[in-house]
């Protein structure tokens, strides 16, 4: 029965082929690398370029793109094309559900594994949280990010119906940004301690903090108290250590300025 | 006629002010129950009465709000807290904090306020 059924589907989804040749993820290609034809490679080897495959994947995610933006245009607000090859959906708070439910759902998309929900903080913006949704599509091998935004105060439903997954990721964001996810079936916090102030992921969330904990002997108890500084340790540097922005070093541009000073000195000399 | 003077959003909990005080009353209530319970499992040395003013102390250091979507958000931190505390996976160390016991005392003179310089 299994194989039987197996063999429907396979048949199913060549005919999904012959409809939508340019459309479907799947969409077979000569140039790309996939396992059935990494046999062939073995006795024939053909000259892939690199830059060609790329091509090639950017075209492919636009198409789908934009037959996406065709289907559920009330839906969408954009598509976009992170780093060439990362889809992005840009989607209207309330229109959040509907879409989980056709990209899981849609025989051209079945992105029925929800990898990560996670958010930014920009607080400039008049919504100033960012959600992101991974998706992963195991039918055809693809990925697919849905973003979306709200701000501190307005909710954002809960897709855990959807993705039974999402419940921990939901509360994670709760706990980190302090977005409100309504018909959550059992939001609270995840990471933080309780009795903890603040969402620490915020950007106007410091460093250091709200509050400290010690040990106090004589109450035998932790207690926690405000953050407070000695004079001497004041002065912070509060720069992460990472390099979060490689295209534009700051160092560069002073190695530089600093290079072109020697130059001008070893002239003079 | 002001063209959308005020912005439509979307409720939290709340639509009307009335609906948003009975949800503050039902919270408050379900905290004042709470307290003779807490200091019974906890094993708290306070008094019920202590308890009770600390909890009234605290529903109205918010008591200037009257934004209704920041009302929810008030009531539904209150409201987890509260479960935090009823399903015991708060300690003692977590709910001796609202009393602030090691909270040094703010100085009252001239001088020692000066002395006392960056809590001013």
């Amino acid at each position: 029965m299994a194989a039987i059924g197996l063999r429907c589907c396979i048949q199913n989804l060549s005919r999904h082929k012959r409809i939508w040749p340019n459309i479907s993820l799947l969409s077979s290609s000569n140039k790309i690398n996939t396992w059935q034809n990494s046999r062939l490679l073995c006795t024939a080897s053909p000259v892939i370029d690199a830059q060609d495959q790329k091509k090639e994947v950017e075209t492919r995610l636009t198409d789908y793109g934009r037959y996406l933006l065709d289907i559920i245009p009330k839906y969408l607000q954009g598509i976009n094309l992170a780093l060439g090859d990362e889809l992005e959906l840009l989607v209207y708070p309330e229109a959040l559900i509907p879409t989980m439910i056709f990209l899981r759902n849609h025989t051209n998309a079945q992105f029925e594994s929800l990898v990560d929900i996670t958010a930014i903080d920009v607080p400039k913006r008049e919504y100033r949280f960012e959600l992101i949704y991974n998706l992963l599509s195991l039918r055809y091998n693809s990925r697919v990010r849905v973003k979306t935004y709200t701000d501190e105060l307005t909710p954002i439903e809960s897709i855990t119906p959807i993705f039974p997954g999402a419940n921990w990721f939901e509360r994670e964001v709760w706990d980190m940004y302090g977005v409100y996810f309504a018909n959550h079936p059992d939001l609270r916090r995840i990471l933080t301690d309780y009795g903890f102030d603040g969402h620490p992921q915020r950007k106007d969330f410091p460093l250091s903090g709200y509050t400290e904990l010690r040990y106090d002997d004589e109450l035998k108890r932790i207690v926690s108290e405000p953050v407070e500084f000695a004079q001497e340790f004041r002065k912070f540097d509060l720069e992460t250590p990472w390099e979060q922005f490689p295209a534009y070093r700051e160092e560069n541009r002073a190695s530089l300025e600093a290079g072109e000073e020697i130059k001008e000195e070893n002239q003079k000399k | 006629m002001a063209a959308r003077a005020v912005a439509e959003v979307k409720p939290l909990l709340s639509s009307t002010s009335i609906e948003a005080r009975r949800r503050v009353f039902n919270l408050y209530r379900e905290w004042y129950r709470e307290v003779p319970r807490a200091i019974q499992t906890y094993k708290l040395d306070i008094t019920v009465d202590e308890g009770r003013n600390k909890v009234r102390e605290m529903f109205l250091r918010n008591a200037g709000i009257h934004d209704l979507r920041k009302i929810d958000m008030l009531i539904i931190k209150g409201r987890m807290e509260l479960q935090e505390i009823n399903s015991i996976w708060k300690a003692k160390t977590h709910i001796m904090r609202y009393f602030e016991e090691t909270k040094p005392e703010r100085p009252k003179e001239f001088l020692s306020k000066f002395l006392d310089g960056h809590y001013n």
